[in-house]
């Protein structure tokens, strides 16, 4: 597309728009690197990893209390990885569902998305309120479980759906037929195409619920996941702790989605590989 | 006549294909079922239960089932709660029109100005990738930014443009709008770049042949044809925003209360029956910003 200076006039705004975007978690990152006695905010008084340290709990013990952050992460952990296997068992099931006709399949779908659209701060009071009322106790991997699930399966169920749209019957009964057991079918044939799809609905449901604090606020009870340890140092006077926490969590997710990366180069790639096999075949 | 009737229903009940058909309903009926059982009891009834206690009777700490409309009136006659409405759907105008205004740019230059594919990707990958930062961390990370010793005064002072830091910045309206502006354009970005890279070039070769200037073609190709994406993208920022506490939180210093302020802050001091009304009237604004985005768009038929 050609437009004169127009062009070149978005591709400058672009760059501004991603540098705001980033700015912040930049400004953050630098300031993770505060001396102990500097404040969270500029100028640096001297470079150190003191608030590393602090959060790893290797510093003494200051005037700064320190983030639970071990139990939390743990917790956050465990909770993302019940949310994932369930959500993502529910939204293939469902999505398969979805492959054959039948009346009331409107509302169904409408239902499943309603768990995305819906405010957590929403879900969570109406949560907590039937919990008082059936005089259940709220824990984190009770109240808060169902609810992240409530969350991530439309997600999951969407990605899967998009999976099955394009998922050939006809491939699989092709290679039943051809002699191949119904195992090697699925370990063969079946299994490398939905694949790359359970993994992105894995990954969406397993972030979603990590990051997941609304729906959590008034549901976890007494033990906190980590999101909700990170909320703790809203009302009260912030430090370079929390940044130090946010370069962290940050590599963290990193590290999460570069394995998702070549998880699903290496699947897709073989699939390309197959798929020009084919077509020498044919 | 009846008896035909009868008969060519036996038949249709008979028919393998029938058989077969009845047989692959009831197991979609099947597979669907955990998952609409899970939604009713973690998801409906819960929300039913927001409806439901916003009746009951609220004495000063706790709630009994006892039908009233005490605290409806006092919601509706109260001017910090009139304000918390106010102020919600103004943010919520606010900050849907600036992700708008400060995202279509964006998506316009990756959908239609940028043909190199990986280029494409990456620049989406690069607008992706802040989303792998905990959300709370994203909000806490605007306060070094903007407060009176943050990055943005130390910067302007040191260029000389201003010689008192800005006080505006930070515990502000601004502040907030600031914050949920640059956390949810990207909700923006996403869906109308998709759909702008959905228009198909000949289209666009066809009517600069015809001699469109750009101008012409942005109006009567690229932008009706962007907006369902920009339909999507509003709905993802509206549920976003309305549902919002924890922004206003962080960066406004307890100036800007939002409806899941309200909602938090009731049910912290276990007022649960003005949570619950707070609650249904987020329910109401929510349902109707939805149904008014789905008059101009119909999303069915566009996915």
């Amino acid at each position: 597309m050609n437009a004169g200076p127009l062009r070149p006039a978005l591709a400058i705004y672009t760059a501004l728009f991603l540098l705001f975007l980033y700015g912040p978690m930049i400004v953050l990152a630098i300031l993770s690197f505060q001396s102990q006695s500097g404040g969270p905010q500029f100028p640096i008084q001297d470079w150190s990893v003191y608030w590393y340290e602090h959060l790893l709990g290797l510093a003494e013990t200051s005037r700064v209390s320190q983030l639970p952050v071990g139990d939390s992460l743990l917790r956050s952990l465990t909770l993302a990885f019940m949310t994932t296997v369930v959500s993502v068992t529910l939204g293939t099931m469902s999505a398969e569902a979805f492959r054959t006709r039948f009346k009331g399949s409107g509302p169904v779908f409408y239902l499943v998305i309603l768990g995305m659209m819906v405010p957590g701060v929403l879900v969570g009071l109406g949560m907590a309120l039937l919990a008082n009322v059936l005089g259940i106790d709220r824990a984190w991997w009770s109240t808060a479980f169902v609810l992240h699930v409530v969350y991530t399966y439309p997600f999951a169920f969407l990605v899967m759906l998009a999976i099955f749209n394009r998922f050939d019957r006809s491939i699989e009964e092709a290679s039943m037929s051809l002699g191949v057991s119904r195992g090697q079918t699925f370990r063969r044939v079946t299994f490398p195409i939905l694949f790359p799809g359970v993994l992105s609905a894995a990954l969406f449901s397993f972030t979603l619920s990590y990051d997941e604090f609304a729906r959590t606020l008034f549901t976890a009870g007494r033990d906190l996941t980590l999101p909700l340890a990170i909320y703790g140092t809203f009302s009260v006077e912030i430090y370079p702790n929390i940044f130090a926490f946010g370069v962290l969590t940050t590599l963290f997710s990193f590290t999460l989605l570069v394995i998702y990366g070549l998880l699903m180069k290496r699947f897709t790639g073989a699939k390309t590989s197959t798929y020009k096999g084919q077509e020498d075949a044919a | 006549m009846t008896s035909t009737a009868a008969d060519i229903a036996t038949d249709r009940r008979t028919s393998p294909a029938v058989i077969r058909q009845n047989k692959d309903r009831r197991r979609a009926l099947l597979l669907l079922s955990p998952g609409v059982i899970w939604m009713t009891l973690f998801l409906l009834l819960p929300l039913c239960m927001v409806v439901y206690v916003s009746f009951w009777t609220q004495t000063t700490f706790a709630v009994e089932p006892t039908l009233t409309t005490a605290s409806w009136q006092q919601f509706l006659s109260s001017p910090t709660y009139l304000s918390a409405i106010w102020t919600t759907v103004r943010i919520w105008a606010i900050v849907l029109t600036a992700t708008l205004v400060v995202g279509y740019p964006v998506a316009l230059y990756i959908g239609l100005f940028v043909q190199n594919k990986t280029l494409q990707t990456a620049l989406l990958v690069a607008c992706v990738i802040p989303f792998w930062t905990s959300f709370l961390i994203r909000v806490i990370a605007w306060r070094p930014m903007l407060g009176t010793e943050g990055a943005i005064n130390t910067i302007l002072l040191k260029v000389g443009l201003i010689h008192e830091p800005l006080t505006f910045l930070l515990f502000s309206e601004f502040s907030v709008l600031v914050g949920m502006t640059q956390i949810y354009c990207v909700f923006m970005v996403g869906p109308i770049t998709f759909m702008i890279g959905r228009i198909d070039p000949s289209v666009i070769e066809a009517a600069r042949d015809l001699g469109a200037s750009f101008g012409t073609i942005f109006r009567r190709i690229v932008l009706p044809l962007s907006l369902p994406g920009v339909i999507v993208g509003a709905i993802f920022v509206s549920v976003m925003v309305l549902g919002e506490f924890a922004t206003a939180a962080s960066l406004s210093g307890r100036k800007v209360n939002l409806l899941g302020n309200i909602i938090v802050s009731q049910v912290g001091s276990l007022k649960w029956a003005f949570a619950a009304v707070a609650g249904v009237v987020l329910t109401i604004i929510i349902t109707a910003v939805i149904t008014l985005a789905l008059r101009v768009v119909d999303l069915r038929k566009e996915m």
